[in-house]
């Protein structure tokens, strides 16, 4: 589905038409990993499950890829095993693109020796065509004046959707306004991560900081489901 | 075996086997023995396992300690006092030191000055707040008595050292029983009980328990199995003590022509002419939210009578004039609870208003009357609340239960009834509760090495785990041994090693031990925020309320009012000496389920209402026998009279063998209105089942509204609702059930309260506590993930059959199902475009988040108004 002219939603991630590239953001891999450091026992199933739900939109080979911030979800003291499957992860979408690019996210304090080893770029922030691609953690210093429409990851947005004696959380892309320019709001692509409400949670990116009435809300499922604005979900539910 | 013992002691049996020092004190402080000593002293002293059922403030808990203080004297004098401990008390209070004090420590001290020597007889206590210097020192010396909660008691029977001092116990006491054996500290204590056996196989049991049924169940709780046979206990019934003196009563004669104003002006009248009546009175309210409303509205109406600081108490003539009043619930800081209880034992105190925290065991002092504002739910509850009245043993108790509809009119009609009559409603034992088997079988692996057979005959005898199923039992070893993990991961998850060849498990992990210290217990952690003035801390709120209050909000806490000013973290900072009007806090549900026998009796109640009044006998005739049934007054009998008469000239009552579906359009909305009159418990499940059945059938989503005396499904479309119901199958109904609560709200937080008390989430890891909120998330985390593993994966099947079992009833459910498809229940379906006078209640229950309480009443009047004017057209 497109969620903007020449921009299509594919799955979790979003597909730049024009130019051939594809967006990913905020893997978190490790998470699983980080948990159990905290005493959750959760078992591991994220490496296989990301892998699968990856490989159904890796099915061309693209120009660019494009890591939108938090590939991995903590550096410091990761396992071997947490190393090979971050390699692992980066050398599945270079086999599927000409070039990788990460972006830096909050997550993200060491990437240096993962790009290096397999030569990938890492940016603060890429331009493609009139987009700019960002994390969106914090604002970006200077957006040149050419730009249309800013593209963030970071907030993993979700939406609860309720009936009687049943609670369903859905991830969802966000389309809505920053100042003069276009803003889109990517989901997390990692399976655990189930993403904040945007009903009920306080918002995180400081470019979301604002009142989120007229955002649209495309919830991704089986497909992408257009739920309109915010607001008129805010009535019915 | 169980063995009722029906004749008492004489008191010269007794006599003869006290120390002559342990008689001169007992008959300088009593004339005569209580019932519960001459029943149970000698049982005690002859090392037998016993149950003392009997209500509080008989001297159940002196009557164990007076046998074992006089065993240990005379120990002492023979010189034969050995450095072990001879008796171990667990009590599932926390706050246990003047319970002891009065009941043991004084006693002691008494006895050593008429003996005018020391006896060298140690008594402790532990519990979680023991410090490490006083743990060295009983472990140093341990104390002949031991006292501590049911939680401690777990970690000590794991601890290397200090189980030598357990291995030669005389006695172990559990006081408050009825309280621990109706949810899963229970189950837990009764695993660490069979723990204990295992190390002392010669100790007695002694079970102190108020007002309960059925005893037989509580005393196989408290004794087990050996050899697969239930080890022999006495039972002491001495419940029905003391004389009673129980009352409902009505505010106004007509509840319901009455606006709110009016109801409201009268009850606190009627509350207040009550108080002032009598020298010291206790409130019950089910909430804590009530409790504070309740405070501030007798201040507000009658300063003169009610102040928070009244610290002067003038004696003049009998009564005193204190004018103190209080708060006391579970929300209040522990030191705020201290100091109101001191102030009450003091009679500092004229009234005290309580949620349920009074409910238990601790010694409050001097009360003549008990009110209940609302039903207690449950006759052993009724019992317990109204009992804690004259506590003298030979006083009456004094109760009057104020009802403020007619539901509640025709409810506690029969609570008293059924209390006057002493028919007691069973009590629910949670059983294979898979969450705390994993927690006790991994606190046995830490401790020693043992063989799966052995362990799992150890378990079979708790009475909890007697029927435990092998395959259950070998789920859970997996899951600590990690097997449910791919080789590699194990070694996170592994909490024991299990050696498949030899059958032997044990410890596994340098941190096991204290992640087991650090971990155990089975109440869930609540979101609670604590509440503070500056830096004194004031009580707690839950977080759900936290979240609605904004800067300036004004709420009450602990009969104080409090201004909101920011939150920071678990902190919610507040200013005090607030003079505006408060915004009532709304609290945590709490509302208590009634008991399924109780429903049932009410339904009886119906019943014979039905057939008198459709018998056309006179209206007197009908009065005359609701007076002899019920046990009520004039007014109350009118009242009730009018109520069934107009549900019955209306449209027709329903009731424990009548099912009346009700199908009420106000308009637009469709209410299907189930007179389902079984108790919350089972109308979650009937509601939640048919429900399920609905979506299924007719792929429409319908909002459901419970109640205890039935439910209603709403929805824009026409429901088949009595077509759901008829599918029900009770073969099928687990499956369904399981189905139907899936992807629930209430499942998702037990799972997070299992996966807690299974260490699969760890509250406490590594020095980090971790927020109950940040649980929650990754517990759902946590369930996806398992849920793949095994759909059945063991901690989420117990988290299944806690929400079905112990939360819902789902065999009673089986039960009314049963009796559908028998035609013993029969189903009538009712059409109505107002809807009749049973279901009122029921109806508004969907409106009462939007209306405030004043509309309420006005729009159960309107309804009755409509109600009585069909009738009128009838005839």
């Amino acid at each position: 589905m497109q969620i903007q002219k020449s921009i299509e939603i594919r799955d979790l991630a979003l597909y730049l038409k024009p130019d051939n590239v594809l967006i990913i953001a905020d893997l978190h891999l490790g998470f699983e990993e980080a948990l159990n450091k905290q005493g959750i026992l959760v078992p591991r199933f994220q490496f296989r499950d990301l892998v699968k739900r990856l490989e159904k939109v890796l099915d061309r080979k693209y120009k660019l890829i494009i890591v939108n911030g938090d590939i991995k979800h903590e550096f410091g003291k990761i396992s071997e095993q947490e190393w090979q499957e971050t390699l692992k992860i980066l050398d599945l979408l270079s086999k599927h693109a000409e070039k990788v690019i990460l972006v830096k996210g909050n997550h993200d304090t060491i990437l240096g020796p993962i790009a290096r080893k397999k030569g990938v770029e890492i940016a603060e922030s890429v331009i493609v065509g009139n987009n700019l691609i960002m994390h969106g953690h914090e604002l970006a210093k200077n957006i040149p004046k050419d730009i249309k429409t800013i593209i963030i990851a970071h907030e993993h947005p979700a939406i609860s959707l309720k009936e009687p004696g049943r609670i369903e959380r859905f991830k969802c892309f966000l389309k809505g306004k920053y100042k003069t320019k276009n803003l889109i709001v990517m989901p997390s692509y990692n399976p655990l991560v189930e993403g904040s409400d945007i009903l009920q949670e306080k918002m995180l990116s400081p470019y979301l900081k604002q009142n989120l009435d007229n955002f649209e809300v495309f919830v991704v499922e089986d497909k992408v489901y257009s739920f309109g604005k915010l607001k008129k979900i805010r009535k019915i539910t | 075996m169980l063995n009722y013992k029906n004749k008492p002691n004489t008191a010269e049996q007794i006599n003869k086997i006290l120390h002559p020092v342990v008689k001169k004190w007992f008959y300088s402080k009593f004339k005569e023995f209580s019932l519960p000593q001459l029943y149970g002293v000698m049982e005690i002293h002859s090392r037998n396992n016993i149950l003392v059922s009997a209500p509080t403030g008989s001297t159940k808990t002196l009557t164990s300690f007076l046998s074992i203080l006089n065993e240990l004297i005379d120990s002492s004098e023979k010189g034969i006092l050995e450095d072990k401990i001879y008796c171990v008390y667990i009590s599932p209070l926390k706050a246990l030191s003047n319970d002891i004090s009065v009941n043991l420590i004084e006693p002691l001290k008494e006895m050593e000055e008429i003996a005018g020597r020391k006896f060298g007889i140690r008594v402790a206590v532990r519990t979680g707040d023991t410090t490490a210097a006083e743990k060295s020192k009983m472990l140093k010396k341990p104390p002949h008595i031991f006292i501590t909660t049911p939680e401690t008691l777990g970690i000590i029977l794991s601890t290397i050292k200090f189980k030598d001092h357990l291995k030669n116990v005389d006695w172990c006491i559990v006081d408050e029983i009825h309280a621990l054996a109706e949810n899963k500290r229970g189950v837990h204590l009764s695993l660490s009980l069979e723990r204990l056996n295992t190390l002392s196989a010669h100790m007695a049991r002694v079970g102190l328990s108020a007002t309960v049924a059925p005893l037989d169940e509580i005393a196989k709780f408290l004794v087990g199995y050996e050899n697969g046979k239930i080890r022999d206990c006495k039972i002491v019934d001495v419940q029905f003590l003391k004389q009673m003196d129980l009352k409902v009563i009505s505010p106004i004669p007509d509840l319901i022509n009455t606006t709110y104003e009016e109801m409201h002006m009268a009850m606190y009248e009627l509350m207040n002419k009550l108080i002032q009546q009598h020298k010291t009175t206790l409130i019950f309210t089910n909430t804590r939210s009530a409790t504070e409303r309740v405070v501030d509205h007798l201040k507000e109406r009658f300063p003169e009578n009610y102040s928070e600081n009244a610290e002067k108490s003038e004696i003049s003539g009998t009564l005193s004039k204190a004018r103190g009043i209080g708060a006391h619930h579970g929300s209040l800081s522990k030191s705020f609870r201290h100091r109101i209880e001191n102030r009450l034992r003091e009679g500092k105190l004229k009234v005290i208003v309580s949620s349920t925290s009074l409910e238990l065991g601790i010694d409050i002092g001097y009360i003549d009357l008990v009110i209940l504002l609302g039903s207690p739910k449950s006759v052993a509850r009724g019992l317990q609340r109204i009992g804690r009245s004259g506590h003298q043993l030979h006083d009456t108790t004094k109760g009057r239960i104020i009802v403020l509809d007619r539901d509640d009119l025709v409810e506690n009609a029969v609570l008293l009834k059924n209390a006057i009559e002493k028919k007691i409603d069973n009590v629910h034992i949670p059983t294979n509760c898979l969450d705390v088997l994993a927690q006790q079988i991994f606190g046995i692996a830490i401790s020693n090495k043992i063989h799966i057979d052995d362990l799992l005959r150890l378990i079979k005898q708790s009475y909890c785990y007697h029927r435990l199923e092998r395959k259950d039992f070998m789920d859970i070893i997996d899951y600590l041994s990690g097997k449910f993990i791919s080789l590699e991961d194990r070694y996170i998850y592994a909490k024991i090693w299990h050696d498949e060849e030899t059958g032997m498990i044990g410890r596994k992990g340098r941190l096991a031990r204290v992640l087991y210290m650090t971990n155990i217990g089975t109440i869930p952690d609540e979101s609670y925020v604590t509440v503070k003035v500056g830096e004194q801390i004031i009580g707690k709120i839950d977080e759900g309320f936290l979240e609605k209050l904004k800067r300036g909000n004004v709420f009450v806490l602990g009969g104080e009012k409090y201004e909101f000013q920011f939150s920071r973290g678990m902190v919610a900072q507040v200013k005090s000496s607030v003079q505006r009007p408060p915004t009532i806090p709304s609290w945590y549900s709490e509302m208590l389920p009634l008991s399924f026998d109780l429903a049932m009796d009410i339904g009886r109640f119906r019943r014979l209402m039905e057939e008198k009044l459709s018998k056309a006998h006179k209206k007197e005739e009908v009065l005359d026998f609701i007076n002899h049934y019920v046990y009520v007054d004039t007014n109350a009998a009118n009242a009730i009279y009018n109520f069934m008469k107009e549900q019955c000239d209306y449209a027709e009552i329903p009731h424990d063998k009548k099912i009346i579906i009700e199908n009420y359009n106000d308009g637009g909305t469709k209410y299907v209105i189930f007179h389902t009159l079984f108790g919350r418990r089972v109308n979650d499940c009937l509601s939640r089942a048919i429900a399920y059945v609905i979506s299924r059938l007719q792929h429409i989503n319908v909002e459901i509204g419970i109640t205890d005396n039935g439910f209603y499904l709403s929805s824009a479309k026409n429901i088949q609702a009595e077509k759901a119901l008829k599918m029900l199958k009770v073969d099928k109904l687990d499956m369904l059930l399981s189905m139907a609560i899936e992807k629930s709200e209430v499942l998702k937080r037990r799972f997070r309260h299992c996966a807690a008390r299974a260490l699969m989430i760890l509250r406490n890891y590594k020095g980090k506590i971790r927020r109950v909120g940040r649980q929650q998330v990754s517990s759902m985390i946590l369930m996806n993930a398992v849920k793949r593993i095994d759909p059945n994966f063991s901690i989420l099947k117990e988290a299944r059959r806690e929400v079905l079992e112990d939360l819902m009833d789902i065999k009673n459910t089986k039960y009314i199902i049963e009796q559908i498809q028998q035609k013993k229940i029969k189903v009538k379906k009712i059409t109505t475009n107002v809807p009749t006078p049973f279901a009122f209640n029921l109806v508004l229950q969907g409106y009462t988040d939007m209306l405030r309480m004043d509309n309420k009443i006005e729009f159960l009047r309107k309804m009755h108004e409509m109600v009585t004017a069909k009738i009128a057209l009838k005839k």
